[in-house]
């Protein structure tokens, strides 16, 4: 990603007077890989927003009588094709209500580390020295600062919410953000169009907004997208834990560990909102990868010519 | 992949590595839920120290028969009697020698008495002795009296929990607990095994089971396949979904009592009505069966059928929501706040399904129109609520809780969960209280008696709380052994009951 | 050399300093051992006796300084739970850590490597998007759910390998291949990519249009000049390992640091807290020592 920007301009420079993001369907189009996972994680957003107004009713409506009721029968409606939960209630409803507690938690966590690590590590790569050494330190102790910890700490202080949960994985991401823009901007701030600017009399604000900013733009978009795998599943392992969401809010990770003492005899419990985690995240892995190339000058041919050739 | 080619062939070497187990073997391996952080002998009555300490390294003056209907036991006292309203006597037996080869006599159990309740260390077993004065006096080597202050009726029950160590033990914590029992500690890696070897030296008969070793494990599904695989002998605690095979699976009475404690002292919860529709809002069938496990016994009080004075007039409410609804109807009517969001308080990992039975609870309270709110607290958040201080602006609240007790006598419960002073009461009521310390001090018939009239005041007058189930556990053991796991296997795993078919 | 080694040593030691003083006073913040250690029904005499036992009467402040002055001499406090030094705890419990960590990080380090270059040489090929696809499935799994379903599979249908604990080589199988598939996923991507970049270089059209035909020659340059990223990604994967892998050791019973660590954190025995953060930043300070002298031989133009 640190390639030069001036260097790589000729190629593409016909396709420029297009509309960006036509451009950018055109070439998600190419890719059915990144078609398939996009759509897919469309689907969830859809779940996410939805689900609860459609489905929370029939989600927490209890049937101690039909509980671990198998998968793929149509016996008690199309919300049992999943099979139901140790209370008897629709696995499929539970996963689309889930959806959106656990979206909330991951693009909320990957939000809030998003801007506050990169504003801070902006600040530390362009700010004096002693700033920015002050902030890296910052870094190396939230970094070996044990997350369970905190995780304990911010729920026992206060109460495991959504909220809260968010607050704790925020937390724990931000050197991932820091570092990477420190390191960019470290890099960036040398090249020639930053020190024209510089010259030229613009602001720091002006340079670091409109210059540094969109370049270093691309690498944390993909960053982002990848840490929201990785806090999908870390919430789940707090949940495996028991210091995560607590019922009666659900989450997929939530399910899966409540799902994991049935796995022997009813393995639906746990593998549906596992599969849904997996799904989710593997989308968001396909989608970060075409995403890294997209975004890339030099690569973006490969996904403009559909994406089979080699070297 | 070669990933998985090495891995396959990293399974081909393993095979060969892998420990044989020989059929005819005299050892046995146990497999506990929880990780053993110490085994000093004073902190047995810890279920997860006492399966490994209690009765194998370490022994006590009595024990409790929970097999048969025997009562309390001669141990290491060959008997005991009152000799006044204060005094108790105990005959120690001769020729008994610990595991280092010291004798074994009254001086010990005067140091084992004092050592439980030295500031040196956090002895639990001095719990048991709350606000009464105990002085031991040694009479001659193999006599010992203890006085009380005031009397203690059930003095000799209570030496069932005192683990007797050698006078040279030191006050502080030991991690190389010395016993007279019929086996030694031989072997202890933290965090991965514990190995008891038999004495030959006991003064007892000798026991079927040469070794023992201790693992522990927190996933239920693994300590059952462990079983099932034959890297284990027993299990004593694996979850009901585990337990699917009856030839290996047995149920147990596991002297836990699952309860909500309701908050009386709250509105709309000091509303005697409201108390009332909580207890017959709970469809306890439903449960059984399903989210518990078949043998589940639906409670009336707080301990199980066979403690003292356990009453059996008192009726298990019957689920009746039509009349719980008419009853908070009726409160409502005279300006009982019950639209009042009351918090129902749970623990995670209680016990296996904890969460699903709170929810379940919570579904059949929103049923009858009450308005409930779930909230499961780790342990230690969980203790806030459950133990007094109670927290300030807590709000009405319902303490779902499991309270343990296999030692025969209520006195070990009813003060801490009702007496106004007690550390979880809900409840403040002078009759309780004066009904609590008459049966403490009684003896005989006439404890009993009071013990019946305080459950059934409890239960029928106060309402003082939504007694729900005396909960089974499961242990899964190999075929090859012969082990019957009893209401005291919850506590203790004696290897001496082990025996091979 | 020494140079960086003692620049690094006092930085480090200000975030460690930083590092102790948050820990010690958050981690009094989320309660009191007392209720946790003795039994629900213990007696106020038997809390207050516990307390004064363990010096938690004192104001926070006092405590502090104690065990500061303690900490001079290398003395890291008894734990609460196990009634010993705090310090042989964690010290035993990172020693199965270590070992576990270290077996990961070669086998993980050789698949990834192996396989992700030749990855690398047929972009978009068919095992290109194989590898891929593999990888990304296996890292996108909770890991306790793929334990368990190993466990299920491996040791009670097929029967192959004990369930869990330790002992023989093979308890080692299931808990390293659990731990295997995150990392692996990860710097497969990554050395896939460096890969692909660093075959696109410039010096290597150069051999090309010279006529070097030899393919493992540009192999081994060009990998060489990809390792830097590689390594820097295994550094912070290996940190991950060494701060413990509590899942995977709570499921299998392996008696880690990861595992040591959530049962001090439940149990609030603060001590052992404090000196598994002590040992673990110490590991990955000397990781992160040995990744730099790495750089320096890899790409001779890196001076410190």
């Amino acid at each position: 990603m640190t390639e030069t920007v001036e260097s790589s301009q000729t190629p593409v420079l016909a396709e420029d007077e297009k509309n960006p993001v036509a451009r950018l369907l055109g070439m998600l189009w190419r890719d059915k890989f990144a078609l398939c996972a996009a759509l897919f994680i469309l689907l969830m957003v859809l779940c996410a927003v939805f689900g609860p107004l459609l489905l929370g009713d029939a989600a927490s409506h209890q049937n101690l009588r039909g509980r671990n009721a198998p998968p793929f029968s149509w016996s008690n409606g199309w919300l049992f094709i999943l099979g139901a939960d140790a209370l008897g209630r629709p696995l499929l409803a539970r996963i689309v209500v889930a959806a959106q507690n656990t979206m909330m938690v991951a693009s909320g966590a990957v939000a809030c580390s998003m801007i506050i690590g990169t504003a801070l590590g902006m600040i530390a790569g362009y700010a004096s020295r002693r700033v920015g050494e002050a902030i890296m330190r910052l870094a190396d102790v939230i970094m070996s600062f044990p997350s369970l910890l905190l995780a304990v700490i911010v729920l026992y202080v206060f109460a495991p919410s959504v909220g809260n949960l968010i607050v704790v994985l925020a937390i724990t991401r931000i050197p991932v953000y820091l570092r990477t823009s420190r390191a960019e901007v470290l890099e960036v701030r040398e090249r020639m169009f930053v020190q024209a600017a510089q010259v030229m009399g613009a602001s720091t604000g002006r340079i670091v907004f409109c210059h540094i900013l969109p370049v270093i733009m691309p690498t944390i978009v993909t960053i982002a997208t990848l840490d929201f795998a990785f806090v999908m599943l870390a919430e789940s392992s707090l949940s495996f834990l028991g210091i995560g969401i607590q019922s009666p809010e659900i989450t997929w990770g939530l399910m899966v560990s409540q799902g994991r003492s049935y796995l022997v005899h009813a393995w639906w419990l746990s593998f549906w909102p596992g599969l849904a985690i997996i799904l989710t995240t593997l989308s968001l892995n396909l989608l970060s990868n075409w995403l890294r190339i997209a975004l890339d000058p030099v690569q973006r041919w490969r996904l403009e010519i559909g994406g089979k050739s080699n070297d | 992949m070669k990933g998985k080619l090495l891995l396959a062939g990293a399974m081909c070497v393993a095979m060969y590595a892998m420990p044989a187990y020989a059929k005819d073997s005299k050892d046995v391996t146990i497999v506990l839920s929880e990780n053993v952080d110490m085994l000093d002998p004073c902190m047995s009555t810890r279920s997860n120290i006492g399966r490994v300490i209690l009765e194998n390294i370490s022994e006590t003056l009595t024990e409790l028969d929970v097999r048969g209907d025997k009562g309390v036991m001669p141990r290491l006292a060959k008997s005991w009697e009152e000799v006044n309203d204060t005094t108790w006597r105990f005959h120690l037996r001769e020729g008994v020698k610990f595991s280092d080869g010291s004798a074994f006599d009254a001086q010990d159990v005067k140091h084992s008495f004092e050592r439980t309740f030295s500031d040196k260390n956090s002895c639990e077993v001095s719990r048991y002795f709350g606000g009464i004065k105990v002085t031991p006096k040694i009479i001659d080597e193999h006599t010992i009296d203890f006085t009380t202050d005031p009397a203690q009726p059930i003095l000799p029950l209570m030496m069932s929990l005192l683990t007797i160590v050698p006078s040279d033990t030191p006050m502080e914590f030991t991690r190389n607990p010395v016993g007279t029992g019929p086996y030694k500690l031989t072997e202890w890696k933290p965090g991965q095994q514990i190995v008891l070897t038999r004495r030959d030296d006991y003064w007892g008969k000798k026991p079927a089971v040469e070794q023992a070793t201790y693992v522990s494990r927190e996933d239920s599904t693994v300590r059952a396949a462990m079983v099932a695989k034959g890297e284990a002998d027993i299990a004593p605690l694996i979850a009901m979904q585990d337990a699917t095979d009856p030839k290996m699976d047995i149920a147990y009475p596991n002297s836990e009592t699952f309860y909500l404690r309701i908050d009386n002292a709250m509105a709309p919860l000091n509303d005697k009505r409201v108390r009332e529709a909580l207890n017959l809002a709970v469809d306890r069938d439903a449960f059984i069966g399903t989210l518990l496990p078949k043998g589940v016994q639906k409670a009336t009080a707080i301990v199980p059928p066979t403690t003292l004075g356990w009453n059996p007039d008192i009726k298990v409410p019957a689920y009746d929501p039509d009349k719980a609804k008419k009853l908070l109807a009726e409160a409502k009517a005279d300006g009982v706040p019950v639209d009042t969001q009351i918090t129902l308080v749970g623990r995670t990992d209680n016990f296996p399904n904890v969460t699903e039975v709170l929810e379940a609870l919570r579904a059949m309270y929103e049923d009858v129109g009450l308005n409930v709110k779930l909230k499961m607290y780790e342990v230690a958040e969980f203790e806030n609520n459950y133990s007094k201080p109670y927290p300030e602006n807590r709000g009405p609240q319902l303490v779902a809780a499991q309270h343990d007790n296999g030692r025969g006598d209520p006195v070990f419960s009813m003060y801490f969960k009702y007496d106004s002073k007690g550390r979880q009461s809900g409840i403040s009521d002078p009759h309780v209280d004066d009904l609590i310390a008459r049966a403490t001090a009684a003896t005989g018939d006439e404890r009993k008696k009071l013990w019946s009239e305080l459950f059934a005041y409890l239960h029928d007058d106060v309402v003082a709380d939504v007694l729900l189930f005396h909960m089974v556990g499961f242990a899964r053991v190999n075929p090859r052994i012969d082990f019957t796991p009893t209401i005291a296997t919850n506590s203790q795993l004696q290897l001496s009951e082990i025996g091979f078919k | 050399m020494s140079r960086l080694f003692r620049q690094r040593a006092v930085t480090s030691l200000f975030s460690l300093l930083g590092l102790i003083v948050l820990v010690f006073f958050l981690s009094r913040l989320t309660g009191d051992p007392t209720s946790l250690f003795l039994p629900i029904d213990a007696t106020d005499a038997m809390r207050e006796n516990f307390r004064e036992l363990h010096g938690l009467n004192d104001p926070l402040l006092l405590q502090f300084w104690h065990y500061i002055v303690d900490l001079t001499h290398l003395d890291f406090g008894e734990s609460i739970r196990k009634a010993r030094p705090a310090i042989d705890v964690v010290i035993e419990a990172f020693g199965w850590t270590f070992q576990l960590a270290i077996m990961t990080m070669a086998l993980v380090a050789f698949c990834a490597i192996v396989l992700g270059s030749i990855a690398a040489f047929r972009v978009g090929g068919k095992f290109d998007r194989l590898v891929s696809l593999v990888s990304l499935i296996g890292a996108s799994a909770p890991d306790f759910w793929i334990a368990i379903v190993a466990i299920v599979i491996f040791s009670i249908n097929i029967g192959w390998l004990p369930t869990s604990g330790t002992g023989s080589i093979a308890h080692w199988i299931l808990p390293i291949a659990v731990l295997f598939i995150r990392p692996f996923g990860l710097i497969l991507q990554v050395v896939r990519g460096s890969m692909i970049s660093a075959l696109g270089s410039a010096y290597v059209k150069t051999a090309k249009a010279k006529g070097v035909k030899n393919t493992p020659i540009i192999f081994v340059h060009t990998l060489r000049n990809a390792m830097l990223p590689v390594i820097t990604v295994m550094g912070d994967q290996a940190a991950a390992l060494l701060n413990g892998a509590v899942v995977v050791e709570t499921i299998f019973g392996f008696p880690g640091v990861g595992k040591l660590m959530i049962d001090s954190i439940l149990q609030r025995d603060f001590n052992v807290i404090l000196a598994a953060i002590m040992v673990t930043a110490l590991a990955i300070f000397i990781m992160n020592l040995l990744i730099d002298v790495a750089y320096l031989f890899l790409d001779p133009r890196i001076r410190y």
